[in-house]
């Protein structure tokens, strides 16, 4: 077993900062990437990813810190030297003449020719062969501007695999693609990454597709490094919370085993419809699957909400722990037992108002409704309609009686969502403190 | 880092080879073309003489390889003297100079990604003119008009390139920079020169019609240094055509692929400026051939600059030549400005070019 | 599906700022300042003068009727053909002002030979600016009560100082030479001279009459008329020259000859320089003054190889002699020419 030799890094960044007149674009930003690395740079405008890029390409002096790519500082190498180190998939290239695909391609042999040398069959090869790798070899005699935007963008990326630098560097490289031609480029490049030991660097807004793709997840924010390190290890809803800004659920992709995130809205804006945060929270009763979109749309409105009786593996269980809802719980398929029923019962009582969703009821839940009763008057409670003409009532009319005594004990009927959503801001707005139950009695 | 290609797979689908090769052969039978009318265009002038005549007169080298008429007469010897000393020199001067302006428009048209482009873009006729006005105006040179009008077209001409030069190698130095340094430029030597010329209207009168452009000036030694100058600058110019190529595809792709974009930029204008001095020294201002020539090649061929710059040669050539024959065969006895001519019979023909493929090209899109 | 309300009311575009009242100032400047400007160059108008009996009615060279003072002491003088004849009538006292270029380039050197300047005895502050624009004040200064001009002075100028400043403007610029001749005695009517414009005509007839004589004596000895070039220019291109129809060429062929340009189809033609190598006229005749010498000619295409250049049959001569229609034209420039081309022939 020979002795691991520390690898020398393909792209050393070291305490990096890059200012514009008063701006700072990069503050002592540090990076090291291993050959054939597949690295993210991700964050949000203006973190500087772009800025990073351009310093690794020569475009941009480091003021402070240095870059360097395979142990030669970037500003050492000359113009050609460079290229034959680094090559880059621009967002979006502006091709103005339709020159056949294989010409654009062959381009990017520029830096690997002899001064007052031309192409050799060498090179036509490498051009042909990267065309292939890309899957657009039969389309090598037409014109670059007959294709889509998403072929357009793998024949950048040909061009810059014809460079034959064993560092990539890619700008955004699916801003402008449909989710398809996304999917397809960085399935390529990442493979392609493999089978060449080629070194990638992707600035990347999306950071499902990082997380998805890259070896390796870079964090910057506001010019700073913010945490670098596996998709796994790097995506978090505080990450999305803390440098974007933005309120997310983390979720994790049965088939593929990474991360996933699902922002929800901006932190900090004063929440959707006023409810100010000490506000009690809603009940929603329900279960079969009825509360599922009353939950998240009243989620969406910023209550806070809680949920029960239901079961284990119900729809609306799953929905209501993908949203953090506390719920009342029982196991699958038995009738709601006495410990469930008490903790139904506390947060029946907790709550500011109820919410009664059009859920199927039988012999297991029809405990839900007996529970309701005490409540119904001293808490506002809204029953939706159910639609007509689909049957409901399982137990043999019981439901349909306890329903019935919960409209007549002060139990109000919605129609519909939007009207559920002004009646529960009318509560608010007639007792917008937390009051207790008999002082809030309000309009019925 | 290239895995071995195994060659059945590349071989079976490359081909762009034949392409080149075809263009190539174009080129040559272009350029044999344009042979054939430089040797047959002196037959055509303010004068008729018999054209057998004036091919033994061209073949002969003007007599100096064999006696191309009967020796001691003077029709002979007028003849000779014709053909060999001014119309000869002034085919040549015209192949010369449309080349110089066609490969430099083309230059003009790569480096600033602009199809509008052309040789006197950043003002350098404007420079020229002032230098060729000053002439008129404070009389220098009088005895030696034929080599101190061109000097100093030509120094007004560098000096402007100079200029563009050297705001091309500041720190702001990008092609918007450059453009409008250009027509600053351009505004502030007009104005100068509309100075130095209100008072003058005999200099104003000959600065006009020499700004209209003419070939009168071509002699063998005036062809001489234009060749020299116009062929070392062309045959730099010509090989940058990869350069020009990756420019054209936004001046960073073009350096992430290797290419020093100021360095090259700065090589060219430089190049340029020389090459449009020497054009606009000895022939004036002509119009419209910079600009045209190269979309020629661009229609006719492709955008290829490794293709179009030795095309805009060729084809500036081709058109100025042009322009000089039809307006002697036309107007023999009235000496027209050539400028008239090409831009008049160059413009229909440019249009004509410019419908005549709707392709989704530079000019074809919005 | 908000509480607070449907979706968003859209906001009414702000009312755009009033914009009238700083138009309406405007609009009131401009007409005070044009108000203004017009009051202030009323002033300059001078009033119409009294037509006084005695006045005469002329028509001039443009066909223009003209009223016109008796023997005016004062005249502005625009053209030096004009003044030429003047100066032969003996009515030089009466020139207070003549034409010039504008101070700075050249001035009253711009138009006149140093020739004419001593002959006439002109200076710098007789000058009245013709170009490049008129000096209507420089002008008026000489209080004329007569303005004589060629047609170097634009249309728009004599309007100006006919409707405007009320001074009549009589035109000169005979077509023919036979025109001269008819100034002449135009100049003779306003000036009372009579006698001296028959006098003065009757050398011009005496002239022409030699010169007729010459042309028969040629004929019946023989001889040929020897062809001529006549230029007054040269570039790169060509010679310029006088076609059909102008005083050069007539002059030319009174002074039998013939020019080369004699059919071309333009009266101030380019002959390109082969024609005029393959033509290759016996004399050359170059023009002189105002900057040109020989050697301004020398680069002319293929000025060693013609004829006349070799045989030194090349002669320059002042311009004027060429261009100006004017009795200096018949009664000098017309016998050196025939002394050049018939050296000697007796007149």
């Amino acid at each position: 077993m020979s002795t691991p030799d520390r690898v020398a890094p393909a792209v050393s960044v070291e305490h990096l900062t890059v200012r514009f007149d008063t701006r700072v674009a990069l503050h002592d930003v540090s990076l090291e990437v291993r050959p054939g690395e597949f690295v993210a740079l991700a964050g949000p405008n203006g973190s500087g990813k772009t800025s990073l890029l351009r310093v690794l390409l020569g475009f941009l002096p480091p003021d402070e810190g240095s870059a360097s790519l395979f142990g030669t500082p970037v500003s050492d190498l000359s113009v050609r030297e460079r290229a034959r180190r680094v090559a880059w998939v621009p967002q979006e290239e502006l091709v103005r003449d339709d020159i056949p695909i294989f010409e654009y391609v062959l381009y990017g042999r520029y830096s690997r020719l002899e001064p007052f040398g031309g192409e050799s069959d060498e090179d036509r090869d490498i051009a042909m062969q990267v065309l292939t790798d890309v899957g657009l070899a039969d389309r090598a005699e037409d014109g670059i501007l007959s294709i889509s935007g998403g072929e357009r963008q793998r024949a950048t990326l040909a061009r810059a695999l014809a460079q034959d630098s064993p560092i990539l560097l890619l700008d955004e490289p699916t801003s402008h693609l449909d989710i398809g031609h996304q999917l397809d480029l960085l399935d390529r490049v990442r493979r392609l990454s493999h089978s060449r030991n080629v070194t990638v660097i992707a600035a990347m807004h999306d950071l499902n597709l990082a997380a998805r793709y890259a070896d390796r997840i870079f964090v910057l924010s506001r010019g700073r490094a913010y945490v670098d390190g596996p998709p796994t290890a790097v995506l978090s809803e505080d990450l999305l919370g803390r440098v974007w800004g933005v309120a997310a659920d983390l979720r994790k992709d049965p088939r593929s085993g990474t991360p996933y995130l699902v922002p929800h809205h901006l932190i900090g804006q004063p929440r959707p419809s006023g409810i100010p945060p000490e506000w009690g929270p809603v009940h929603v009763v329900g279960g079969g699957g009825a509360a599922s979109r009353y939950l998240r749309a009243l989620t969406d409105q910023g209550f806070r909400l809680t949920t029960g009786a239901l079961h284990l593996l119900d729809s609306d269980t799953e929905a209501a722990e993908a949203l953090g809802i506390p719920a009342a719980v029982e196991v699958p398929f038995a009738p709601l037992g006495d410990e469930v029923r008490a903790a139904h019962r506390r947060l029946l009582a907790a709550a500011r108002a109820i919410v009664v969703t059009p859920f199927l009821v039988g012999p297991s839940n029809v405990a839900n409704l007996e529970d309701l009763a005490p409540f119904v008057r001293t808490t506002p409670t809204f029953l939706l309609t159910r639609p007509p003409g689909v049957a409901w009532d399982f137990t043999g009319g019981r439901a349909t009686d306890l329903e019935g005594q919960l409209r007549r004990e002060g139990g109000r009927t919605v129609p519909g969502l939007e009207l559920l959503l002004g009646a529960l801001g009318s509560v608010l707005e007639t007792a917008p403190n937390r009051g207790s139950d008999s002082a809030s009695t309000a309009a019925g | 880092m290239t895995e071995g290609v195994p060659g059945s797979a590349a071989g079976a689908l490359s081909v762009p080879g034949t392409r080149s090769r075809r263009r190539a052969l174009w080129g040559l039978l272009l350029g044999v073309a344009l042979a054939f009318a430089i040797l047959f265009s002196p037959i055509i002038g303010s004068v008729a003489f018999d054209p057998w005549l004036v091919l033994r007169i061209v073949f002969s080298g003007g007599g100096a390889l064999f006696a191309p008429c009967t020796a001691g007469t003077v029709s002979c010897h007028i003849a000779k003297v014709i053909v060999w000393q001014e119309r000869v020199p002034e085919v040549l001067l015209a192949v010369i100079a449309g080349a110089a302006l066609g490969i430099s428009g083309g230059t003009l048209q790569g480096i600033f990604r602009n199809p509008l482009a052309d040789p006197y873009l950043l003002g350098i006729s404007t420079g020229g003119t002032l230098g060729a006005s000053l002439v008129f105006v404070y009389g220098i040179g009088e005895t030696d008009a034929n080599l101190v009008l061109p000097l100093f077209a030509f120094l007004g001409c560098t000096a402007t390139g100079g200029v563009i030069l050297l705001a091309a190698r500041g720190r702001y130095g990008s092609v918007e920079t450059l453009l409008l340094t250009g027509v600053a430029l351009n505004a502030l030597l007009s104005s100068i020169l509309t100075i130095v010329l209100l008072y003058n209207p005999i200099a104003s009168l000959q600065v006009d019609f020499w700004l209209l452009g003419g070939l009168g000036s071509a002699t063998w030694q005036v062809d001489g240094v234009a060749f020299g100058v116009i062929l070392a600058v062309g045959a730099i110019l010509a090989i940058h055509g990869r350069e020009l190529n990756l420019m054209q595809l936004g001046n960073d792709v073009a350096q992430s692929a290797g290419v020093d974009v100021r360095r090259v930029r700065e090589r060219l204008l430089l190049l340029t400026a020389l090459a449009t001095g020497t054009a606009v020294a000895f022939t004036g201002i002509i119009g419209f051939v910079g600009l045209a020539a190269p979309h020629v090649v661009r229609r006719l061929s492709s955008s290829n600059y490794r293709t179009v710059l030795p095309g805009a040669a060729i084809a500036g050539a081709a058109l100025l030549l042009c322009a000089r024959d039809v307006a002697l065969w036309w107007l023999p006895l009235t000496p027209l400005p050539i400028g008239i001519f090409t831009s008049a019979g160059g413009a229909p023909f440019f249009l004509y070019l410019l419908y005549r493929r709707r392709r989704a090209t530079t000019m074809g899109g919005l | 599906m908000s509480l607070n309300g449907g979706p968003g009311t859209p906001t009414r575009p702000q009312a755009k700022p009033a914009r009238t009242i700083p138009v309406a100032l405007f609009v009131i400047a401009l007409i005070v300042v044009a108000g203004a400007a017009v009051a202030v160059t009323s002033v300059l108008y001078t009033p119409k003068p009294a037509s006084t009996p005695g006045d005469l009615t002329v028509t001039d060279d443009l066909g223009r009727t003209v009223q016109v003072p008796r023997d005016p002491a004062r005249v502005v003088v625009l053209g030096p053909s004009i003044v030429d004849s003047m100066y032969r009538l003996g009515l030089r006292s009466h020139i207070v002002g003549v034409d010039c270029y504008a101070a700075a380039f050249g001035g009253l050197t711009a138009d006149y030979s140093s020739d004419q300047i001593a002959l006439w005895n002109l200076s710098q502050s007789m000058c009245v600016q013709t170009e490049p624009t008129f000096d209507f004040e420089a002008m008026i200064n000489e209080t004329p009560a007569l303005v004589l001009a060629t047609t170097i002075v634009s249309v728009s100028a004599v309007e100006m100082i006919s409707s405007t400043y009320n001074i009549p403007v009589v035109m000169l610029q005979p077509a023919t030479l036979g025109g001269i001749e008819v100034d002449v005695s135009l100049l003779g009517t306003i000036f009372g001279l009579d006698s001296n414009a028959t006098a003065i005509n009757q050398q011009l007839q005496v002239e022409l009459g030699e010169a007729t004589t010459v042309a028969t004596n040629l004929t019946n000895s023989g001889a040929t008329f020897p062809t001529v070039l006549v230029t007054y220019s040269t570039d790169s291109n060509g010679y310029w020259t006088f076609g059909p129809g102008t005083f050069g060429e007539s002059l030319i062929e009174l002074a039998d000859a013939t020019n080369i340009a004699s059919n071309s189809t333009l009266p101030y033609p380019e002959l390109p320089g082969e024609v005029v190598l393959v033509d290759n006229p016996t004399f050359v005749i170059y023009g002189l003054g105002f900057g040109l010498n020989l050697a301004s000619y020398q680069s002319a295409p293929f000025w060693s190889e013609l004829n006349a250049t070799q045989n030194g049959h090349l002669y320059g001569m002042d311009s004027n002699y060429l261009t100006e229609p004017d009795p200096t034209m018949i009664l000098e420039g017309l016998p050196e020419l025939i002394a050049l081309f018939h050296p000697g022939v007796t007149l």
